[in-house]
């Protein structure tokens, strides 16, 4: 009488956002479902599309920037990089237009992504944790990426869009006293990593809702995109910063995490569990980057007004960006959900002519239809936080 | 003519008095003594007991949790008994109000501890609109949170507070509790369907697999108890367990045999899944069915599911304090209370079993902010693979431990009447070690064997080391000064 059943057999019709606790935005999931199994995952994508390639024509290379914040906001500081790192290898096509980026600037650049990817991954597993119904973890998560939001915030005056790198450097130097504040950060992160583990990953409950579930092969990873966290977890060996280093990640000593059915007897390589270890150990690999960066970073100049590139633009790329070169350039950075590319294509006048950019999420969601049929509605939301989606970066 | 124990009586036999019709004046009584505890006690225990889960969800999050004060209540008193007067004038008196010698610490005090958090809580509920979905069975959509808060508070009727503090002591009380507790699935399915949502109905309906399945181990264990004490009465349960001199807490059934802790430990896990709780709570699971059954009510209809909750979790702890815990009796000599003059006698053994029930409650709470929460399919593995057979194996070993204590203790008939404060079965000292000794090696053999031929260690140790370090792991001082609720 109540309930409208959708009656098709003994199927329901569900439409699992795109206002739903789980669904980490507006994700629209349309599920069938036999009793708690469910049958068929439609993704329904387009909720939050703000068309920002568009935007991108119309605005002049700099004033581009603050948008890739908005394209994945967890983690601006990475789009920013991708962004930059786009621009400066179009630029540098041509001699006239190369830029220099200062080397501090390099490795402030790596310090404050490095940190970002921390504090992305650390909203990652603990909204992971919360949607598997334990809420404890994820306040503690967020309370440390309280801690790095208050760093980012005192190096460039925002907590969230931070718009920092600029094309040519970035947009002032770090504060005095942010190594400090920086290093403290990381060793107490350390602890609380420890603790969260405790607290969380080694839990049998957790590992038991995770093991074995949404085992994706290396084959299909590869075959339908995934990148970052999410092929790595499937056990494909390949991360961008090591194995196509861009900015100065080629100076640094790290290990890339791999899935390893670390669930045990009953997980798989590639199921949610291994998707949700590697991203535990990218924090400890981000700390060591951070680390390792922070010895080798050369002293300020001390120069007030163009320290590290200029504020905002220093004036060779101010120049440059009035008339950069003709052609094309795709470049790509490993960003916590993967990576994330930046299209460009110039055609000499101020503004860029087209910009696509290529997102991990959006990958990641397009698997969902073949992985969800055969899971009960429990484990979708295991599915949906062990990849991890961000949906401004699904729907740019 | 229907009575609820003496204090009923009394009071029909006044109303009678009065002039009124001897059925109607026992029904009134009924329903007063009923009622009048139900809204002036455990009303508030509901909203004190949410303060609590909420200062315990708190702790465990590095946070102060509830901050609300009474400041708002002041302004509000005086905004209203000085409306005609301009705002800076009812300013002035607000803040003089709140700077009165005795006004200002109390303030402070509220402040510090968020107590107005109790109070605002209920306000927000009352106040809040009470609303039906569209197309939804209203009459069935009421009618759930009645029969919820029915099946939650019937259930006190029979709970001991101390040897003649009681609504009413029925011979056949572990079967009554049985019977009302069972209305809440009831409650539960009928407000998820009569909601007119698809995620309501899931949540109902996995409300009603699981505490359908979850009441079999419940009853085993139930059975068990009533079994050992011979008696199906709570208070008999209760008397069952006493033991004279100074270390009365060896009377207790948990500490019979190894057989009743485990038996106690199955009920409580299932009693976690009765009411709802975490790692159950899978029939409001906020982040995979968006609010389960209650997704669709608002205000004190919600508020009512909540209390229904929590007077769950107090029946479960309460329950658990009777059977196992030797119920309002006293750890340390149960004979000096029984010789207290009569008004404390019952407020001492009242506020003994309080404090066992609330223990449990705390317990439970613990493990809500520790736990994530397990998959359907786990919950009705772990209730029929697990604490079914745990309970089963317990049932029959408590069975022949007590057949065989009666022939070595030459105890041909079972004797027992209410408030006889003597053990049924006599186990004496031997028999206790005895078992204790029997069942403890079992249980070590098993872990043994478990662990030596069980799965190999879920962890790979070089990934666990990353993760949780070498065990040189220390607790964490809180990050900053103070983190908001």
């Amino acid at each position: 009488m109540s309930i409208e059943l959708d009656r098709d057999g003994d199927f329901i019709t569900l439409s699992m956002g795109p206002h739903h606790p789980a669904t980490h935005g507006v994700l629209r999931l349309v599920i069938t479902t036999d009793g708690e199994i469910v049958t068929a995952c439609k993704p329904d994508i387009g909720y939050l599309h703000r068309s920002i390639e568009k935007i991108a024509e119309n605005l002049e290379w700099n004033q581009f920037a603050p948008y890739t914040d908005r394209v994945d906001y967890v983690c601006s500081m990475n789009s920013n990089h991708a962004w930059v790192l786009a621009a400066e290898a179009l630029l540098a096509t041509s001699s006239e237009t190369k830029l220099v980026v200062p080397e501090r600037a390099e490795y402030i650049r790596v310090i404050v992504a490095e940190l970002n990817r921390i504090s992305s991954h650390l909203v990652g597993v603990g909204s992971m944790s919360m949607d598997l119904g334990a809420f404890t973890p994820f306040i503690h998560a967020l309370a440390q990426r309280e801690v790095i939001n208050d760093i980012l915030e005192k190096a460039c005056g925002a907590r969230l869009t931070y718009n920092y790198m600029t094309i040519g450097g970035v947009a002032c130097d770090l504060y005095q006293g942010a190594e400090d504040e920086i290093r403290s950060c990381l060793a107490e992160l350390e602890k609380v990593m420890v603790n969260f583990n405790r607290l969380i990953t080694t839990n049998s409950i957790f590992k038991g809702r995770l093991a074995g579930v949404a085992v994706v092969s290396p084959e299909d990873a590869l075959s339908y995109g995934l990148v970052g966290p999410n092929l790595r977890g499937s056990g494909v060996d390949f991360d961008l910063r090591r194995d196509i280093p861009y900015g100065v990640y080629d100076r640094f000593d790290f290990n890339v995490p791999l899935g390893g059915a670390y669930a045990g007897s009953k997980g798989a390589v590639g199921d949610c569990y291994d998707r949700f270890v590697v991203r535990m150990l990218e924090i400890l690999e981000a700390i060591k980057i951070i680390r390792q960066a922070l010895d080798q970073m050369p002293p300020s100049a001390g120069k007030e007004d163009d320290p590290v590139g200029g504020w905002w633009l220093s004036k060779a790329a101010a120049k440059a960006l009035r008339k950069p070169p003709v052609g094309e350039v795709y470049f790509r950075t490993e960003n916590p959900r993967g990576e994330t590319g930046y299209h460009i294509v110039s055609d000499g006048t101020k503004n860029p002519y087209r910009v696509k950019i290529r997102t991990g999420s959006f990958c990641a969601v397009s698997i969902f239809e073949k992985l969800v049929p055969g899971l009960m509605i429990a484990d979708i939301v295991s599915v949906i936080g062990s990849f991890d989606i961000v949906l401004p970066e699904v729907d740019r | 003519m229907i009575s609820f124990g003496p204090a009923s009586d009394a009071l029909a036999l006044w109303f009678a008095k009065q002039g009124v019709t001897e059925s109607v004046a026992s029904w009134l009584a009924v329903l007063i003594i009923v009622c009048v505890p139900t809204l002036c006690i455990v009303f508030p225990i509901a909203g004190i007991a949410q303060y609590f889960e909420r200062k315990i969800a708190g702790y465990a999050q590095r946070r102060r949790g509830p901050m609300v004060g009474a400041d708002g209540v002041v302004r509000l008193v005086i905004d209203l008994s000085l409306f005609w007067q301009p705002r800076w004038k009812r300013q002035k008196a607000q803040a003089f109000v709140q700077g009165l010698p005795l006004v200002k610490p109390l303030l402070a005090w509220i402040r510090k501890w968020g107590l107005g958090a109790i109070a605002a809580d209920g306000v927000k509920m009352f106040l809040k609109e009470d609303m039906a979905p569209a197309g939804a069975n209203r009459f069935l959509f009421r009618a759930a949170t009645y029969l919820a808060m029915t099946g939650s508070y019937l259930a006190y009727v029979v709970v001991p507070f101390s040897q003649g503090f009681h609504i009413a002591d029925y011979p056949v009380g572990a079967l009554f509790l049985g019977a009302v507790t069972g209305l809440v699935a009831v409650s539960i399915l009928q407000a998820g369907w009569s909601s007119n949502n698809k995620w309501s109905h899931f949540g109902g309906i996995r409300a009603v697999a699981m505490i359908v399945s979850y009441e079999t181990p419940i009853a085993l264990c139930v059975g068990a108890v009533v079994m050992w004490s011979g008696t199906m009465s709570l208070q008999g349960i209760v008397a069952a367990q006493y033991a004279s001199g100074w270390c009365s807490f060896l009377g207790w059934n948990v500490f019979q045999t190894p057989l009743m802790l485990l038996l106690a430990g199955v009920y409580y896990i299932a009693g976690l899944a009765e009411c709802n709780r975490v790692p159950f709570d899978l029939s409001e699971g906020e982040s995979e069915i968006v609010g389960g059954f209650h997704t669709e009510y608002s205000g004190l209809r919600w508020g009512l599911f909540f209390i229904a909750e929590y007077a769950d979790m107090m029946i479960v702890g309460a329950l658990f304090a009777t059977m196992f815990l030797g119920g309002y009796q006293s750890p340390i000599g149960e004979e000096w209370i029984v010789a207290l003059p009569q008004p404390w006698e019952a407020i001492v053994h009242s506020c003994i079993m309080i404090a066992k029930f609330v223990g449990s409650v705390g317990f439970m709470m613990w493990i809500r902010w520790t736990l994530p929460r397990f998959r359907i399919d786990q919950v009705m593995k772990l209730a029929w693979t697990k604490l079914v057979p745990l309970a089963l194996f317990g049932l029959f070993g408590l069975a022949v431990t007590q057949w065989l204590a009666s022939n070595a203790n030459g105890v041909t008939e079972i004797v027992h009447g209410r408030y006889v404060s003597a053990p049924v079965v006599p186990l004496g000292a031997i028999g206790v070690g005895l078992s204790w000794i029997v069942f403890g090696t079992v249980a070590v053999v098993l872990v043994v064997l478990a662990r030596r031929y069980g799965e190999p260690r879920p962890i790979d140790p070089a990934v666990k080391d990353a993760l949780v370090g070498s065990g040189t792991w220390k607790p964490v001082a809180p990050a900053g000064k103070d983190g908001a609720a």
